[in-house]
């Protein structure tokens, strides 16, 4: 495998419910440290993306291959064993449970699920706090998930995503319902993120994917319609027609 | 300071529950109260075993006699046919055979939830009541398995009631001290996140399948030990130790007590024994009143009498 490989590839993806074509062969790469955004209309089939590239749907055609192994059939606890993380577009979160023990159930799955006896480490307590104080919810620790307002259940998703130590992070709509102000503050936090770490963004938040995006693909009725730097997207007449039109009009 | 408190009292508290045959002997009522006690003990470590799924990991079994049965017949069979009479080996037995029948009940259905897994272990225990109940050169058939000797550990011969009683709650506090150091450790709080959000949980990298499989064989062996335990105590196992009616009671007791709690079902336990043993030769209806208590705290109470009585503490203590 050269250096130069894509981290991601995703091959002639498909996907079809019922007679709708969710995914109408799907292709793009993603190298390693890139930020990409998928934008399109609702409908267009980013969310179905990840859930094919996280193995919670599995696809009726094409393959998902990561650093240069296909995954296309692992199972979704494999994937994130491989480096997969997600934040969720509509929070998954233990709701009765702290904010702190939500994410340290992320970091304490790498040691794995079978110790019976002690503890829950101290260690993975105070890695927690400093994912939480990284992503604003310093102070907020103890409080369980559900009585966190929604923006503050956006932040703890994302610190979830970020305790499992991933190589590829998919973000679902990282900024939906979010204030201005939330919306810039966790913005700036996915900027600053380390560069080691492959990002790939579904966004209806223009500012937001211009700000983060290195490339955009555009989805639409389940096929790529445009893929290229952000500049490149922004002046594409299809794209501006199906959606970028519409958003710019708001 | 206060936790050395609390440890003497426990540990006075374990001590009193254990020694309760001998301080009570010259009560009229002693053999009386500790035959009732111990059968309340047995049934607390099977709404335990219960609890660690239905509380715990979320998955609400409508099965779990089949693995105190397996346990009863295979304490009893090792007993009879085995000629063995040594604790420790009739004991192993029931565990293992219970652990071994979780493991192939558990493979096929830990993938299901809900309703679906609420049906599926009553089918499948159901297959079990059925094999119990016609296996009659194993399991006696519908004579079920009568006149077990109760074992020896060592030397000791466990037959007088008041030692019989020693092993039920030295048993039961072991299990209680296993249990709870379960739901403190991390495996503990990985069956709490597959309880509130499995999806969550395949997501984090936990091949949630699996460890829903472990709990269900760990619930299983603990249901066996108290089948053991069961067919000791009766000296008598029958079909109806795996039938519906037994995972039935389990299950009340697990509701009644309160669910995801230590003391919850040691509590329901209690109640329902109360109810079918004492109350039910006073007052006629008692068991109908169960029932009733039951569909009460299905609707009114979903956190059991441990729920209403922290709600009840917490509001005296404001």
């Amino acid at each position: 495998m050269g250096s130069d490989a894509p981290l991601i590839e995703v091959h002639e993806l498909s996907r079809s419910f019922g007679g709708i074509r969710a995914l109408d062969s799907v292709s793009f790469a993603v190298q390693s440290g890139e930020r990409r955004a998928v934008i399109g209309p609702n409908g267009a089939g980013k969310t179905t993306l990840f859930n094919v590239l996280t193995g919670e749907i599995a696809p009726s055609g094409g393959s998902v291959r990561v650093a240069g192994d296909d995954i296309t059939r692992l199972r979704p606890w494999q994937r994130a064993r491989r480096g997969i993380a997600r934040m969720y577009q509509r929070n998954e979160l233990f709701a009765p449970l702290a904010a702190r023990e939500n994410v340290a159930l992320a970091v304490s799955a790498r040691a794995g699920p079978y110790r019976f006896v002690g503890t829950p480490s101290p260690a993975e307590s105070a890695f927690a706090d400093e994912l939480l104080t990284r992503v604003g919810l310093a102070g907020r620790e103890g409080v369980p998930a559900r009585a966190l307002s929604h923006g503050e259940r956006r932040q703890l998703e994302l610190a979830v995503a970020l305790a499992q130590n991933p190589r590829v992070l998919l973000l679902d709509e990282p900024t939906a319902g979010m204030s201005p102000a939330e919306t810039a503050r966790i913005t700036e936090l996915i900027a600053g993120l380390d560069r080691t770490l492959t990002i790939v963004i579904v966004e209806h938040d223009m500012d937001v994917v211009f700000r983060l995006a290195d490339r955009v693909s555009v989805l639409h009725e389940g096929r790529v319609i445009a893929d290229g730097t952000a500049a490149d997207v922004r002046g594409d007449t299809r794209v501006n027609e199906v959606y970028l039109g519409k958003v710019v009009v708001r | 300071m206060r936790r050395v408190l609390l440890w003497a009292s426990a540990t006075i508290g374990a001590a009193t529950l254990v020694t309760f045959p001998y301080w009570t002997a010259e009560w009229e009522s002693s053999r009386f109260a500790t035959t009732v006690l111990r059968d309340i003990l047995v049934f607390a470590i099977f709404a335990l075993s219960l609890d660690l799924l239905v509380g715990r990991a979320g998955m609400p079994s409508l099965g779990h006699a089949a693995f105190f049965g397996a346990g009863a017949y295979a304490a009893g069979v090792a007993t009879q046919r085995l000629g063995t009479d040594q604790l420790p080996l009739t004991l192993g037995a029931a565990a293992f055979v219970a652990a071994a029948l979780a493991l192939l009940i558990g493979t096929l259905v830990v993938r299901s939830e809900g309703i679906f897994f609420l049906m599926l272990t009553l089918a499948f225990a159901q297959i079990v009541f059925a094999i119990a109940f016609q296996w009659t050169s194993v399991t006696g058939g519908s004579n079920g398995l009568a006149g077990i000797a109760r074992p020896f550990l060592g030397g000791i011969d466990l037959n007088p009631p008041e030692r019989m009683y020693v092993l039920v709650s030295a048993t039961f506090l072991a299990v209680v001290l296993l249990l709870r150091a379960v739901a403190g450790s991390p495996y503990g709080r990985v069956l709490v996140g597959i309880r509130e959000n499995e999806r969550r949980m395949r997501a984090l990298g936990y091949d949630t399948a699996r460890i829903r499989l472990s709990a269900f064989v760990l619930a299983g062996s603990i249901a066996g030990i108290a089948g053991a335990l069961s067919a000791y105590s009766l000296r008598f196992v029958s079909a109806q130790d795996v039938g519906i009616g037994t995972s039935i009671r389990a299950f009340v007791m697990v509701l009644v007590g309160g669910a995801g709690t230590l003391a919850g079902p040691v509590i329901g336990a209690a109640v329902v024994l109360y109810v079918e043993r004492i109350l039910s030769s006073a007052v006629p209806v008692a068991e109908t009143v169960l029932g009733l208590l039951f569909v009460a705290f299905v609707l009114l109470a979903r956190q059991g009498i441990v729920g209403i009585g922290g709600a009840a503490w917490a509001r005296m203590r404001r």
